[in-house]
């Protein structure tokens, strides 16, 4: 890329402003329960959040490396039954579990990986459906795991260790907000480093990487391996929070597009987008479900579908563009 | 296991891979010529079902007569398609690949709540057409009529589409899939051909949807029970490759029924799936992938 | 810290109740309005909207408990007022209405849910919030062995179902002669499909007969000629399917194609009663077997039937059917209990549900009654055996309440 000298000092300047922007909102997002005190509106929220910080684990993958997944339900399912199990079986705390969740996930996400990123353009995608697929119609046979009727998570005593609450939805939504800061934060020292570079090369020419010595199949393995492990911790939280999980709800096809989508419509590749998509999407699919859903006419459906197809067409490079203010960094193309 | 019930058990898996195949044919012959996956194919089946059915008690016709109305009217619906969206998300010069799969699939949402305004939840089925319901028997081996039809049905499909791609439109569908760029300059209307295509896509899932509606329930969900089966055929026997997914319905249907009759039945998808990845670890572009 | 708040919080909204409950009662139901399950949904919508007519509207006195209309007398004639969510079968998004249904539109008790999924989310929230959960038709028997105090089921489960499917088939063993042998097991991949299966293998061991074949599907396949062929293969007596409506209809079309009559079909209800399965197999269907809560022809039996038929046909255009019988009953002994509170407030319901005891003539059901055990399942419940005739079921066991005989193994 010409003028990288150049534009090397800012460069780092924007950066830096990314990370007092990011500060200022997640301290924005940590007084909301001072002002959000209705349930449903907190619920809202929280499940916004935690999209927010699914879209952006997907975004490492499928943004940033360019690697279009459409089965990270499966990652998802995978942290959740990993932490629920470690929870219901072995009484280890879900606090804990989540890490194990997240790694199991990671760990798939290589599994994955290694035979898929040999796959090209919709190969790859439909790969991805159809091991999504697989996954989920083993976890549903499995009855190790509780097959169809799923596990049921009894509410016994309140515990922040355990991550049980009875009706208070506020320690949830620090913790979806600590979540996605942290995909945030990963997604931020990635785009600065080396390894960020190489996905960009990876993702906008994988021929012309390939001579500029990138060494394309490790690096997909690693965006691989962090996307799925934050997935992984997000079912997990997930699972607590819904306090049920089975296949069906937690590892199905619909699951992984909406973990998709929200980075998709604000902005692939670039670190606001999976919030301002999910900002946009979650609240508008709940929303209409539960006001219009009642009616059972699919009025619902159609708005949904509908804006997901204006937004991809007229706002291709995601609704962050509408916010001049975050370019992304090599700039407009 | 006697030999009559694998006979009975390859018969059946083949009379549904060739319904497969004729499902996926719209798909691959979309894919291969602009490398556009339609997300929303299984809900073009939908329409093509619920417009069987409309049309079936309007008209009182047999599905079997209404097959070519509702070839025209799914063709109409392509070409719309293609003009109002796919166009568009084909001019985008920004993550084209990403835009296109995701209107796709917006659209898909959009039809299925459609049908659920129009038609609501019920299932429907058309169960007095003239093949409902019959079977014939034959050396102990039974063949249900309707699948039989829409095997035949699917086979002189594939047959037409050859035979139209040995025409000189066919050429200019070549040729525009060969090198969408140039093709401008020796005066071949590249967007009008895309269209043509995208028509001709759909009303192939039509004529899908026609044979289906006479054995198969009819729902705002159905589309769902086939599409991703469809996705699997096209990318096992290639993106692009008409005979390609011939094949590989077949294949997937023969699997998929063998599987049902020695595995648990609720795995048998895991069991053509399986076969699928493993095939794409040998052959990345699937069996008659162009490498 | 949050522990005395949340204590606050539920005291807070204990007192905020009854100052809705001086006009309307609101209850909330959710239901799959989207999505596959879409059509129970909406008929089960229906069904609530005819039974709070029935309870708040002026007209002739239908014979059941709640029929004499004019809202409810010990609240000085307040009405009920429903509240409907779309749960799309999702247990999240189930969970999610549920608190919303509580805290925004301050229902004082919940009905649900078709599918067990959703009715375990549900059913944890109102224990939470501590509000009834009236479980109009979730057949899971899982669901009240959870120690939730808030439970209230007034439908069977499965595994009174199938028990009166087994007790079925010794009645009719030793009224004609043809013992049941063998049976076949035929169950979707679902929780739904699992729990019937597991209770009615069960079953068949401990009455000594054969499991021929034990076939768990895919559920909405787009074929199911393999698992048909299995089937035929097994050639069981009896063949049990656990299905919904799509796969009811593909695997009878697909036991034709192959030119095999099973000898009996006994279904776990589900998509086997309903109207898109009735007239899609059409003359396929006749002959099935199904169990049912409801037997639409006891009109003599019971009484109320006729009236609140007509009312449901004129708004649905077709006719009450296992779930939606089912649901018109757990509102009206929700309504009743509501009554009998006094005051509407949740705590109360919940003691004057406890305290329930209903006879089934004053039900459209053909139950013995309604009558809470300690985990909130009725123990009253008491299922039939229904057959296809001319397309459509009729009562066949017990014998006492059939209006026909049974066509048996023909």
């Amino acid at each position: 890329m010409a003028g990288s000298i150049l534009g090397h000092n800012s460069i780092q300047r924007r950066r830096r402003l990314e990370l007092i922007v990011g500060l200022i909102v997640l301290a924005g997002l940590c007084l909301l329960p001072l002002v959000v005190k209705d349930v449903y509106t907190q619920n809202l929220i929280i499940l916004t959040i935690l999209y927010a910080g699914l879209a952006q684990a997907w975004n490492i993958l499928g943004g940033y490396c360019g690697q279009v997944s459409l089965g990270h339900a499966l990652y998802f399912g995978i942290g959740a039954y990993v932490s629920t199990m470690l929870y219901v079986k072995l009484g280890i705390p879900p606090t804990l579990g989540m890490f194990a969740g997240g790694l199991v996930g990671g760990l798939f996400a290589l599994l994955v990986g290694w035979p898929c990123f040999r796959l090209s353009g919709h190969y790859y995608a439909i790969a991805t459906v159809v091991v999504g697929e697989i996954g989920y119609l083993l976890f549903l046979n499995w009855d190790f795991i509780g097959g169809a009727s799923g596990i049921n998570i009894p509410f016994k005593h309140e515990s922040l260790v355990e991550l049980q609450f009875r009706v208070t939805k506020v320690p949830w939504l620090y913790l979806v907000i600590a979540y996605a800061g942290l995909a945030w934060i990963i997604a931020w020292i990635i785009e600065g480093s080396r390894w960020g570079y190489s996905w960009r090369a990876v993702k906008d020419d994988v021929t012309a990487a390939r001579s500029l010595a990138v060494r394309v199949f490790p690096s997909k393995m690693a965006a691989a391996a962090i996307s799925g492990c934050l997935t992984g911790i997000g079912g997990a939280i997930f699972a607590q929070f819904v306090g049920y999980i089975d296949p069906d709800s937690i590892m199905s096809g619909n699951l992984s597009i909406l973990i998709a989508l929200p980075a998709v419509l604000g902005g692939v590749g670039t670190l606001w987008g999976p919030l301002v998509g999910s900002a946009l999407l979650i609240p508008l699919k709940e929303l209409s479900s539960s006001y219009l859903g009642s009616s059972g006419s699919g009025l619902d459906l159609m708005i949904y579908g509908a804006l997901i197809v204006l937004i991809a067409l007229a706002r291709p490079q995601g609704l962050i563009s509408l916010l001049g203010l975050f370019r992304k960094p090599e700039g407009a193309r | 296991m006697t030999a009559e019930l694998i006979l009975q058990t390859l018969l059946s898996g083949l009379l549904m891979g060739l319904i497969y195949a004729l499902v996926a044919a719209g798909l691959s012959l979309i894919f291969g010529l602009m490398d556009v996956v339609n997300f929303a194919h299984g809900e073009l089946l939908m329409v093509a079902m619920f417009a069987t059915l409309v049309l079936h008690n309007l008209l009182g016709l047999d599905p079997l007569l209404l097959l070519p109305i509702v070839a025209v009217l799914l063709f109409g619906v392509g070409m719309a398609i293609y003009r109002l969206l796919i166009a568009r998300a084909l001019s985008v010069t920004f993550n084209t690949g990403m835009v296109q799969i995701f209107v796709t699939f917006g659209l898909a949402i959009f039809i299925r709540g459609a049908a659920q305004f129009f038609f609501g939840g019920e299932f429907r089925s058309i169960n007095n057409s003239w093949l409902a319901n019959k079977t014939v028997a034959l050396a102990g081996i039974y063949i249900p009529l309707p699948q039989l039809a829409a095997s035949v049905v699917c086979l002189l499909a594939f047959a037409l589409l050859l035979a139209i791609s040995k025409t000189e439109f066919g050429r200019a569908l070549e040729a525009t899939r060969e090198d969408r760029e140039a093709v401008g300059l020796i005066g071949i209307d590249r967007d009008r051909i895309f269209a043509i295509g995208w028509g001709m896509g759909a009303a192939a899932v039509g004529v899908a949807g026609v044979m289906l509606a006479n054995f198969y329930y009819i729902s705002p969900q159905v589309g769902a029970n086939f599409a991703l089966i469809a996705y699997v055929t096209v990318a096992l026997g290639g993106f692009g490759s008409l005979g390609g997914a011939l094949i590989a319905g077949i294949v997937i249907g023969e699997v998929e029924a063998l599987s049902a009759l020695v595995l648990e039945p609720s795995l048998k998808q895991v069991g053509m799936f399986a076969i699928y990845l493993a095939v794409l670890m040998f052959r990345p572009r699937g069996l008659f992938g162009r490498l | 810290m949050s522990v005395s708040r949340i204590a606050l919080g539920a005291f807070l909204l204990s007192l905020a109740t009854p100052a809705f409950a001086a006009d309307d009662i609101i209850i909330g139901a959710i239901y799959p309005l989207t999505g596959n399950g879409a059509q129970v949904g909406l008929d089960a919508k229906a069904a609530y909207e005819v039974e709070a007519d029935i309870i708040n509207g002026t007209h002739p006195k239908i014979p059941m408990l709640m029929g004499e209309g004019g809202g409810l007398k010990n609240l000085g004639g307040a009405h009920i007022k429903l509240v409907f969510a779309d749960s799309q079968g999702d247990p999240q998004k189930a969970r999610a209405e549920a608190e919303r249904l509580i805290t925004q539109e301050h229902v004082v008790a919940i009905v649900g849910s078709y599918t067990s999924a959703t009715a375990a989310t549900i059913s944890q929230v109102t224990d939470r919030y501590e509000i009834p959960y009236m479980s109009a038709d979730n057949s899971s028997p899982s669901l009240n062995q959870r120690g939730l105090k808030w439970f209230f089921r007034t439908s069977p489960h499965d595994e009174m179902f199938s028990a009166a499917m087994f007790g079925f088939f010794k009645d009719i063993g030793a009224k004609t002669g043809k013992p049941v042998k063998s049976v076949a097991l035929f169950y979707e991949d679902s929780i739904f499909g699992t729990d019937s299966s597991n209770v009615q293998r069960k079953l068949a061991g401990a009455a000594g007969l054969t499991v021929a074949a034990d076939i768990k599907y895919r559920a909405n396949s787009p074929s199911l000629s393999s698992e048909a062929q299995r089937l035929k293969a097994a050639d069981a007596d009896v063949i049990l399917p656990s299905s919904y409506t799509s796969d009811a209809l593909s695997i009878v079309r697909s036991m034709n194609e192959i030119a095999y009559k099973p000898k009996a079909i006994v279904a776990q209800a589900a998509g086997f009663q309903e109207s898109g399965f009735l007239t899609g197999a059409g003359p396929l269907a006749e002959g099935i077997l199904s169990r049912s809560s409801f037997a639409g022809d006891a009109i003599k039996a019971r009484p109320a039937i006729v009236p609140v038929q007509e009312l449901f046909k004129a708004k649905q255009n077709k006719s009450l059917n296992d779930n939606t019988s089912r649901e018109i009953t757990a509102l009206q002994i929700l309504a009743d209990a509501i009554n009998r509170s006094g005051t509407g407030k949740p705590a109360d319901i919940r003691t004057a549900l406890i305290a329930t005891d209903v006879k089934g003539i004053d039900t459209i059901m053909p139950w013995v009654g309604v009558k809470f055990d300690e985990t909130g399942q009725n123990i009253e419940g008491t299922p039939v055996i229904q057959q296809v005739k001319d397309g459509t079921y009729v009562t066949v066991w017990p014998f006492d309440v059939a209006t026909t005989d049974a066509v048996w193994m023909k």
